[in-house]
């Protein structure tokens, strides 16, 4: 027995050096004296390609002010980052005028031609980039040429008036020439222009960065960051309360009651749709009667005040206050509910995906309420990548999402073309009208803002008024900010999290 | 033994290696969803149907042509030292799956040595007390104190450290592998409901130890107590190791749970991870290293059990141990604790399980609610009620189970040597899981299946382990030489020696085989979500263990009730 715990013994200080290590974690309580304003940031999803920009880590080195597009999103278009400027110089083309001075974390400059390197090397990655897909279709999306000592023209192969604000995606950031060893993952270790620069990602569990003495933004208030990935959002709650993290992402609705002073959140509307999408191509929701008891059933309950506890808004329809031109008075133009047709226990499978604590919940409201209405209802819920890649094989007849509606590029026409156009990527309600859709390619070709919300109104009212989909809430960012810290960014499109002004104490 | 016969445990262990990699390679046949797609997805959430991605993926991504040339493909590329690249990351596979193994090779040796001194904690006063009294009843106390802890689920009892200990107080760190602090709660999560069942595991094997022959002639001689215990405690021990092993191997892979919790990088999550991505590389990896060192490890437990018994053992006289049956006297106390969990089911019934109440969110308990509503208005009582039978019914079919093809599989083996058995109890019943899934769809017969799967495994070495060491008793050899048949000697000497240890184990496992489905109903494999089954249940209320603690406590009160009762109905009828 005692020979037996020797070994044990033995093992255990043998295996001791197994932690994986992520500098200032260790910094659980206290932190140590070196560490003291380091930032502990804790992000919602792990890396597998070590931040590389082609796909959905991109944005976590957005978040974590390590890469820059040329432009940046805000409520009411592109705002100059790395482009100071852009005209349209035809239908095609446009030209972008580059920021002075910026350096890349590595010293080189930012030239036309790092530019150009990183957009045409982006344009060929494959899959294409999110923003870029619509404009791909077989062809590079788009082609770019130095212009001048401090510009770049960028070129699509058919007239898009959205482009500047296609290049606010961040998987179209720019990258130093040396990040680009391997080019199906452009590395931004030391290869960013922001205010922190990657040092180190340890796999999918942490990464380090230090402040950029050199940002073109200004000074950086904090010394550097030590970011860890914490998939459960019990867990980042947790390490949040404990006093382990500055700034958490994604606190789950459930959580925020527990986040109690000098620990706060901060929620931010989010031009997110949590709704139910009721597939056409099911036999029970092929009928328009149906669909309609389905949205009598489930539309009335209060998903917004009960289930995220007033932390998310009622939804009104698909878009909500992160859209303001959406939600003023008279804006939205009325529909006519279709007259429900009581079901007679036809059998509907209903699905959604664990990833956000909240969805299951719903499904079980929801899945209730038809029930009661008179269908019978099976309620699977499967973890995220099993349930997208199930979508659109027909085994669901419904299925519960919280979906994006800007997609990378801040464009509602991008948003519903993908999920109600006959052809969309992302049409789980299997809705296809034909004059949906000639609004939709008439918005597309148009510059004018107004015109295209008022198209992307219109199709809202559309695809309600047929039942296609029955929106619950939309969505806020709730954003966990520790004691004493300030600065953090309260971004529509989560695609900035820590900025230079963020800071400690 | 000819030194073939020395070779057969590496034979066979390198054809479960083979057969494992098979049925892993055949996973993108078995699935099915396109693994193209799921990797897309996983790299490109939301992006929906794109078949010009899709292409380019598949063109990517090495699929071979069919399973069995997956299968050999892959084996020879590990013989050369290539564990190949990752489809999700496109990062070389080694460095990350060795990396998550030592993670979880740390937690699961430090959770074993919480388990360890919660077990000899809780067996300590019993044995001393047996040793200086005589007689071989080691306490019911201690017997129902371990049942509790073996039926506590781990990440109930994580969340619970986490809001005291790391939130609350501040003593130690909630999430992150950084250092030996990081290792204290989900060691201890891990650890205590370990040492339960370490300890049920040993009671048996110390109410054997005391009932042999040389425990009365030491005590004659007047052996200091002390010295009797140490002795006891050693024979226990020794027929313990093989399970101490399968404890190891056990929490390596499956404490994805408690791992996704404390935010802890380890193996059973990069497995679980790859598989629902179906990154296939990552996936053969994980589980296959998962395979060798559980064969490996098993292989120690087998060995260390032979050094432990010394040269009795090896020279074949070891003393029979038939636990004395006399003074325990019947019990109304389990018939107590059952009445209590019939009764709160039965009057839980008529109550509505499934109608949501928006407005009753987390209602506390109160009179029209007494053990309050869950997160959507349901009624607690009622849904607690309504899936007592579905829980408890599938636990006890999947032990039963367990229990005949362990008996079977331990009783008719000659040799203590590693096989299937080790392989597939060194697979996480999640991964085992998803591959049932994978074939019959998720659902609560899946789940049940895959429980049973892997269930049976520690009954079947718990079987051999006693049947090797009644083989080698003097009576049964004396059988044999008096020219019984095999057949007779298994029936007649075999076992009735193992059959009652092995059955109190298995009643053990009851509790245990309901938790193994809870944890596949959590992952969306088993019972579906709005079904009342108590895993479901509990799933669905971990995030309100802090502010609504009555959703936990309903399902978890019930999985001790449970355990209580086969503890105290066992403890009764080995003594009838």
């Amino acid at each position: 027995m005692i020979r037996f715990a020797a070994v044990l013994t033995l093992l255990a200080l043998v295996l001791a050096g197994c932690f994986s290590g992520s500098g200032g974690v260790e910094g659980g309580v206290e932190g140590s004296e070196g560490t003291e304003s380091r930032l502990r940031v804790g992000l919602s999803f792990p890396p597998t390609s070590g931040l590389s920009p082609y796909g959905n880590e991109a944005t976590l080195a957005t978040r974590l002010g390590v890469t820059e597009p040329l432009v940046t999103l805000a409520a009411g278009g592109p705002e100059p980052a790395l482009a100071t400027a852009w005209t349209q110089l035809s239908p095609t083309s446009w030209r972008f005028t580059l920021r002075p001075g910026v350096a890349f974390h590595d010293g080189s400059p930012l030239t036309p031609e790092a530019v150009v390197n990183s957009l045409t090397r982006a344009a060929a990655a494959t899959p294409a980039p999110r923003a870029l897909a619509s404009l791909a279709e077989g062809r590079a999306p788009l082609t770019a040429r130095p212009d001048g000592p401090d510009a770049v023209v960028v070129t699509t192969p058919v007239p898009d008036p959205v482009l500047p604000q296609r290049l606010a995606s961040p998987e179209l950031v720019v990258l130093a020439a040396g990040a680009y060893a391997d080019p199906t993952r452009p590395s931004p270790v030391r290869a960013g222009t922001g205010p922190f620069v990657l040092t180190r990602v340890d796999g999918s569990t942490g990464a380090a960065l230090d402040a950029n003495p050199s940002s073109w933004r200004g000074p950086v208030a904090a010394p550097g960051i030590d970011a860890r990935f914490l998939t459960d959002g019990a867990a980042r709650t947790n390490a949040l309360r404990a006093g382990e993290l500055d700034v958490a992402e994604a606190i789950p609705a459930s959580q925020v009651a527990s986040i109690t002073a000098p620990q706060r959140v901060v929620g931010v509307p989010l031009p997110r749709s949590v709704a139910v999408y009721l597939d056409q191509r099911s036999p029970v929701f092929a009928d328009p009667g149906l669909r309609a008891a389905a949205r009598a059933a489930i539309a009335p309950i209060d998903v917004a005040g009960t289930i995220y506890e007033g932390r998310a808004d009622p939804a009104g329809g698909l878009f909500g206050p992160a859209t303001p031109w959406a939600v003023a008075p008279g804006a939205r133009p009325a529909h006519a509910d279709t007259p429900p047709t009581p079901p007679t226990g036809q059998r509907i499978r209903l699905a959604t995906y664990s990833d956000r604590a909240e969805l299951p919940e719903i499904a079980a409201a929801d899945a209730d309420a038809l029930r009661r209405a008179g269908f019978t209802v099976d309620v699977t819920v499967l973890e995220s990548s099993a349930f997208e890649a199930q979508l659109g094989t027909g085994t669901f007849d419904a299925v519960i999402v919280s979906r994006s509606q800007q997609l990378d590029t801040g464009d509602p026409i991008g948003y519903l073309t993908s999920d109600f156009s006959c052809a969309g990527g992302y049409n789980w309600a299997g809705y296809c009208d034909p004059a949906t859709d000639a609004v939709l390619a008439t918005a597309a070709q148009t510059s004018d803002v107004e015109a295209r919300r008022r198209a992307a109104l219109e199709v809202e009212a559309r695809v309600l008024a047929a039942d296609a989909v029955v929106p619950h809430v939309t969505e806020r960012a709730r954003i966990g900010v520790g004691a004493g810290v300030t600065g953090v960014a309260e971004d529509p499109n989560e695609q900035v999290l820590v900025t230079q002004e963020t800071r400690r104490g | 033994m000819t030194p073939a016969r020395r070779l057969l445990p590496l034979v066979s262990g390198a054809v479960a290696v083979v057969l494992v990699s098979l049925v892993v390679a055949a996973l993108p046949w078995l699935w099915e969803t396109d693994p193209a797609a799921s990797v897309l997805h996983v790299r490109y959430p939301e992006r929906g149907v794109d078949p010009a991605a899709l292409e380019a993926l598949r063109a990517e991504l090495d699929l071979p042509a069919d399973p069995v040339r997956g299968a050999l493909g892959w084996l020879g590329d590990v013989a050369r030292g290539d564990l190949g690249t990752s489809w999700v990351s496109r990062a070389p596979v080694g460095p990350s799956v060795s990396g998550a193994l030592g993670v979880s090779l740390t937690l699961a040796v430090a959770a074993v040595v919480v388990a360890a001194v919660t077990a000899v904690a809780l067996l300590a006063p019993g044995v001393w007390q047996a040793a200086r009294r005589g007689g071989t009843d080691t306490g019911r106390g201690s017997a129902v104190a371990a049942s509790v802890l073996g039926a506590i689920p781990e990440i109930v009892l994580g969340a619970v450290l986490v809001a005291v200990v790391a939130v609350g107080a501040g003593l130690l760190p909630s999430t992150g592998f950084a250092g030996p602090a990081n290792l204290v709660l989900p060691a201890l999560a891990l650890g205590l409901p370990a040492g339960g069942l370490l300890a049920r595991m040993l009671s048996s094997a110390t109410e054997s130890a005391l009932a042999e022959e040389w425990v009365r002639t030491w005590r004659s001689w007047g052996t200091p107590p002390a010295t009797v215990a140490v002795g006891v405690a050693r024979r226990a021990v020794a027929t313990a190791t093989p399970q101490i092993a399968l404890l190891v191997v056990g929490l390596l892979g499956s404490a994805v749970a408690v791992e996704q919790l404390f935010g802890i990088p380890g193996v059973g999550t990069l497995a679980l991870d790859a598989v629902l991505a179906q990154d296939l590389p990552v996936a053969q990896a994980a589980i296959m290293l998962l395979v060798v060192l559980g064969l490996a490890l098993g292989g120690t437990g087998v060995l260390a059990h032979r050094a432990l018994l010394g040269p009795a053992g090896a020279g074949g006289e070891l003393p029979s141990g038939v636990p004395d049956a006399s003074g325990r006297a019947r019990s109304w106390a389990p018939w107590a604790a059952a009445g209590v969990l019939a009764a709160v089911v039965v009057a839980g019934l008529p109550r509505d399980a499934s109608t949501t109440v928006p407005g009753r969110r987390l209602a506390p308990p109160s009179w029209s609610l007494p053990l309050g509503a869950d997160a959507v208005g349901r009624d607690l009582w009622a849904r607690i009620a309504h899936g007592a039978l579905l829980t408890v019914g599938t636990a006890v079919a999947v032990t039963a189970v367990g229990l005949v093809i362990g008996l079977a599989v331990g009783v008719g083996r000659r040799s203590a040597r590693a096989g299937a058995a080790d392989v597939l109890n060194a697979l996480p019943p999640v991964v085992v899981g998803l591959v049932v899934a994978a074939i019959a769809g998720p659902g609560l017969l899946g789940a049940a299946i895959a429980v049973a799967a892997v269930g049976w495994v520690p009954l079947a070495v718990h079987a051999r382990t006693l049947a090797v060491e009644a083989r080698a008793s003097g009576y049964v050899r004396a059988a044999v030489l008096a020219g019984a048949s095999p057949w007779r000697v298994a029936r007649r000497h075999v076992l009735p020696a193992v059959v009652g240890p092995v059955v109190r184990h298995g009643l053990a496992r009851v509790p245990h085989a309901a938790l193994g489905i809870a944890a596949l109903s959590f992952l969306g494999l088993g019972a579906a979500p709005d079904s009342p089954e108590w895993g479901a249940v509990l799933a669905a209320s971990l995030a309100y263990v802090e502010r609504a603690p009555w959703t936990i406590l309903a399902p978890a009160v019930g999985l001790v009730l449970l355990a209580v009762v086969v503890a105290l109905v066992r403890e009764t009828r080995t003594s009838s």
